[in-house]
């Protein structure tokens, strides 16, 4: 048989494929080869040259990165993590109120006709109601936020308010999932909303503090203004 | 993956800076020495391995660990060094002749045979000049020791291909080493 039509088991064979399979399969193509290279110089050659070239490869040595290195990575992880914080305030009320406003448009889309009026229909138009008013609250706060452009908060007040989302959204995360299973619930329901309220109202104070900050600066910006003009 | 890579991550991803710099400490050796074989230059991979540190710090979210932490950062310093080598590429065709790096180490039918001992520098020049493609292959199969399924995820390729490349390149080297 040509040596050629070995060339896609000859690496295998060098990799330890034969030696992996224990011998055990007499018919297989590996078997085969091993057969062939007793009486091939080409394919003993090859074998020989890249067993070499493997194990010389597998021994080459690391190469320690320079120590200042990671301080250089550190420092633009720094960099990036305090742009990022600085809209963080603006995408979490976006995203927000396009979840509570999804969930208002899913509410009103499955609500049941009004024929079919019954326990948990109420319970869902109450449940699309509170959605609905959050959807507004959210609204309204992205577009104090959005008039507070110039805003930012302090990286540790930033830091706190991260936290304390990450803490609501576990608890959102938790109700759906109880409400996943036993879609009837009401503690059920409830706690999902709450969760939800909750989440709408440390938003809200965040879009509150951020614009007294905002007036604060324009205060003093005032204040200091008069004080050069007088 | 094992328990200990999912908990870094975690950690990762909850803004703790030690586990990043865990994360760091235990694969930027490997990882370095990878990027400064693809490239050749110190600095160039100095600057390589800052952009996937932080690439992986921004993307850390959508690790879903389907595949070791290891492998994904591997898959994201090829995609970088492949795309640096490939803008380098382009930049040097605007002003060098056609310079075909394919044909240009094509193999002789028939080669001395390589010594029986070659030198890890003789063995590291002459991985230098093997074209890109099956460089990656070589280092990320036969230098750092992972299996033709794992090549073949980071670098997106089948697992034939990624078979095929390791092949040339040892045919490649061979012809290198032998002269």
């Amino acid at each position: 048989m040509s040596c050629e039509l070995y060339d896609d088991v000859l690496d295998d064979y060098v990799d330890g494929a034969r030696a992996a399979d224990g011998g055990r399969d007499p018919h297989s193509r590996l078997a085969s080869f091993e057969a062939h290279l007793t009486g091939c110089a080409r394919c003993q050659s090859l074998v020989a040259d890249f067993t070499t070239i493997r194990n010389t490869a597998g021994a080459l040595e690391g190469h320690l990165p320079p120590a200042r290195l990671w301080a250089t990575i550190a420092s633009s992880v720094e960099d990036d993590h305090n742009s990022f914080s600085a809209w963080l305030p603006v995408a979490v009320a976006a995203s927000l109120a396009l979840l509570i406003g999804g969930a208002a448009w899913i509410g009103w889309r499955e609500a049941p006709p009004p024929a079919a009026e019954n326990a948990s229909a109420s319970q869902a138009d109450a449940g699309i109601t509170i959605a609905e008013a959050h959807y507004e609250q959210a609204i309204a706060g992205l577009q104090q936020m959005a008039d507070a452009q110039n805003t930012q908060l302090d990286p540790d007040t930033l830091a706190v308010l991260r936290q304390n989302l990450a803490v609501i959204d576990r608890a959102i995360m938790e109700s759906r999932a109880a409400l996943a299973n036993e879609p009837a619930s009401a503690p059920a329901q409830e706690s999902l909303l709450d969760a939800l309220d909750t989440k709408v109202a440390l938003l809200q104070d965040t879009v509150a503090l951020a614009g007294d900050l905002d007036s604060q600066r324009t205060d003093d910006a005032d204040a200091t203004s008069q004080e050069v003009n007088q | 993956m094992s328990t200990a890579d999912l908990e870094l991550a975690a950690r990762c991803r909850a803004g703790d800076a030690e586990a990043f710099e865990e994360l760091y400490r235990q694969h930027a050796r490997r990882l370095f020495s990878l990027v400064l074989r693809m490239t050749g230059s110190a600095e160039d991979a100095e600057d390589l391995l800052q952009e996937v540190f932080l690439q992986a710090h921004r993307k850390m979210a959508g690790f879903r660990g389907e595949s070791t932490i290891g492998t994904w950062l591997y898959r994201l310093t090829m995609n970088h060094c492949l795309d640096h080598l490939r803008g380098r590429q382009m930049k040097m065709s605007r002003s060098t002749e056609s310079l075909d790096a394919e044909d240009a180490f094509e193999p002789a039918a028939h080669v001395p045979a390589v010594p029986s001992a070659i030198s890890r520098l003789d063995l590291e020049h002459a991985i230098a000049g093997l074209p890109e493609g099956c460089r990656a292959a070589f280092l990320l199969h036969d230098v750092e020791g992972f299996e033709h399924r794992e090549v073949a995820k980071i670098l997106g390729v089948s697992e034939g291909t990624s078979k095929s490349q390791v092949h040339k390149a040892r045919m490649k080297l061979r012809a290198i080493l032998s002269q």
